[in-house]
């Protein structure tokens, strides 16, 4: 007996254990005693660390799941096909975790239904809400039939997903505009900082440079999703469409950096990088992680042929983006705001509970429902269309 | 209509007695203990610049970027003059803060159920035909309470009488202006008046231009996406009536031989 609950008890599974105990704490915290005694937050600093990594990256490295959506159903790159839904599943968590993180963003989170009925078209924040809102409802739409085609009853099945199937091409329109409003509403966020913000990040197209920094780094992600899976669990995904990801990947961050040259010159901001300054030193980490690292590891057929080392170049990818965002929603308003801002151990705590939340999800709903190709059993036939006439053509 | 109403605050006859302070905190029954910085029980602090002192409070902006930013609108520019804040929309989300380009906007970070604090130019006294409580406090008319035209007259004239002022009205065009103005004798930006963001024009314009394309780039996008749908649609019913045809004369074909 004792043997066996020994056998049961796995480094993981203790890490997950001291997260959930550590974060329902730092939960309680935040619900019963308030701002103060769970963060460092302060007028000077009103948004840390719940910001920068709760939302700004998990809405930024949900950014797969209208990418590839786009390409699938709209370009007509069936070759994606098979990593569509793990990318729809990433980003239907990430929102859900957004959604949860917002609850302990607010002030008063028992009003998070206001912006859906008090209105001001001027605010940024309010579109970023609005979208958040539809687009979540659009996720769960794109991602209902994995759950619908385990239900028992077969003519429900059928009726629901054959209306499904007739205004999905509509509603995956409207997510891909939807997704690409918000991205990049929330670098608009920052827009009316502005002397606020250190110029080596505060620029006029900020909206922008966030959309073309979210679409690589979402993609990352879903990329170490897979090998993870892969790796773990009962599931072989083609590796040549992980080699066309780190390709993508590769060109998007080239285009990004292109934009971000091209964005410092403009605003005159190339000097502030070689000054001696913290802000200096996190603009040359992220530029490391984010663009240099990821850019020349890519480029070799060595590295993208060989499934762990494109995992581990996915992963500075994600590292560097996380840098990125952490810069622009804390370190690069110390300065002007006049103060230091380290997050307390609750916020950290707390945003790290909601993301376990959301990877334990995505990783019994790979085992139990049809997300990726599973190993022993072909792949279900929808998935072709057509027979496979289409993808044989 | 009424016309809009602000505070004059003259630097140079400033003695920093701190009895506009003093007042405001009694009228808000806060402690009157006088407070380093603006916080959640201080609308407006006595700063000392060298040997001037300065007063730190909303300027109540006539565009605001707090009310502009904030996403149920619970704040807004009256046509009396005061920005204020209504607690009853507010979620919490503290944006204002960040958009504030005076850090003005405070937060009661120690409550369950904080709220956005900031002075709100007594708007319920001037309703009520009175004039701020920090302007009646003041011993040497240093703040006074007005019609903002009337005002703006009343400080020309001031630096015109007296060479020792520095011949500009900070808070009229500031930004686009607001409800609160200051003359001094002392350049502004020796105060710790920090030089405008966006020069004369409200912050809110920061925002509007990215706001404003929004809706172009939905439909040209919309448009974009939806012809590439269409044509990969129909290379695909091309590709697949090609494929059909070809089984069907290998068919053919087989069935010859």
């Amino acid at each position: 007996m004792f043997a066996r609950i020994k056998s049961e008890i796995t480094l993981w599974r203790v890490i997950v254990a001291i997260i959930f105990v550590t974060g329902l704490y730092a939960t309680y915290i935040r619900f019963f005693q308030g701002f103060r005694a769970s963060t460092n937050l302060s007028d000077q600093m009103p948004w840390g660390l719940w910001v920068g990594l709760g939302t700004l990256c998990g809405i930024g490295l949900s950014a797969a799941g209208f990418g590839i959506s786009a390409a699938v159903y709209l370009l007509g790159m069936e070759r994606y096909r098979p990593i569509l839904r793990s990318a729809i599943l990433i980003s239907f968590l990430g929102y859900m975790t957004v959604c949860v993180g917002y609850l302990y963003e607010i002030g008063l989170p028992w009003r998070f239904w206001h912006p859906i009925v008090m209105w001001n078209h001027r605010s940024v924040l309010f579109d970023v809400c609005v979208c958040i809102m539809t687009y979540t409802t659009v996720l769960t739409f794109e991602f209902a039939p994995a759950v619908i085609e385990k239900l028992p009853w077969q003519r429900f099945r059928e009726t629901v997903l054959h209306y499904h199937h007739k205004i999905l091409v509509a509603v995956v329109l409207a997510g891909v505009l939807l997704s690409s409003m918000h991205q990049s509403f929330l670098g608009g966020l920052y827009l009316i900082a502005r002397g606020k913000l250190h110029p080596l990040w505060y620029s006029p197209y900020m909206h922008a440079m966030f959309y073309l920094s979210a679409i690589p780094a979402g993609l990352a992600l879903t990329v170490m999703a897979i090998y993870l899976c892969m790796r773990s669990l009962n599931v072989r995904v083609d590796f040549s469409i992980l080699n066309d990801c780190g390709r993508m990947i590769q060109l998007l961050l080239i285009v990004y950096a292109f934009f971000k040259v091209l964005d410092l010159i403009a605003n005159q901001a190339f000097g502030y990088a070689f000054q001696f300054t913290h802000e200096a030193g996190y603009f040359w980490l992220e530029v490391l992680l984010f663009l240099a690292i990821p850019i020349i590891m890519l480029s070799f057929e060595s590295v993208r042929g060989n499934p762990e080392r494109l995992y581990w170049a996915c992963a500075f990818v994600v590292a560097g983006f996380m840098v990125d965002r952490l810069n622009v929603s804390i370190n690069a308003l110390q300065t002007a705001m006049g103060t230091h801002y380290v997050p307390k151990w609750s916020e950290l705590a707390s945003s790290v509970l909601v993301i376990a939340a959301g990877v334990i999800a995505f990783r019994y709903a790979v085992i139990y429902l049809d997300i990726l190709p599973k190993a022993s059993s072909k792949p279900p036939q929808r998935w072709i269309g057509n027979a496979g006439l289409a993808a044989q053509a | 209509m009424a016309q809009e109403k602000a505070l004059l605050i003259d630097i140079k006859r400033c003695i920093g007695c701190l009895s506009c302070e003093t007042a405001c905190k009694q009228l808000h029954g806060f402690g009157t203990d006088p407070e380093p910085t603006l916080s959640d029980t201080a609308f407006t602090v006595v700063e000392a610049r060298g040997d001037k002192f300065v007063r730190k409070l909303c300027m109540h902006c006539e565009d605001p970027a707090c009310a502009s930013a904030c996403p149920v609108e619970a704040i807004s520019k009256t046509r009396l003059g005061p920005v204020v804040y209504n607690a009853d929309k507010c979620i919490g989300c503290r944006y204002c803060m960040l958009a504030c380009p005076y850090q003005v906007p405070r937060y009661q970070w120690t409550k369950l159920a904080p709220f956005v604090k900031k002075c709100d130019l007594c708007v319920d006294r001037i309703k009520a035909g009175k004039s701020t409580a920090c302007a009646e406090a003041c011993p040497v008319q240093a703040t006074i309470f007005g019609n903002r035209d009337a005002l703006i007259n009343e400080a020309w004239s001031r630096i015109r009488s007296d060479a020792s002022y520095v011949p500009h009205i900070y808070g009229v065009e500031e930004l686009g202006g607001g409800s609160v103005l200051f003359v001094s004798d002392v350049p502004f930006e020796k105060l710790g008046f920090k030089p405008a963001p966006t020069g004369n024009q409200p912050m809110p314009t920061l925002t509007s231009s990215a706001l404003g394309d929004s809706p172009k780039v939905v439909i040209m996008g919309g448009t974009i996406l939806s012809a590439l749908y269409w044509v990969t649609q129909r290379r695909r019913e091309v590709a697949l009536a090609e494929a059909e045809e070809k089984a069907t004369i290998n068919k053919i074909k087989g069935e010859r031989s």
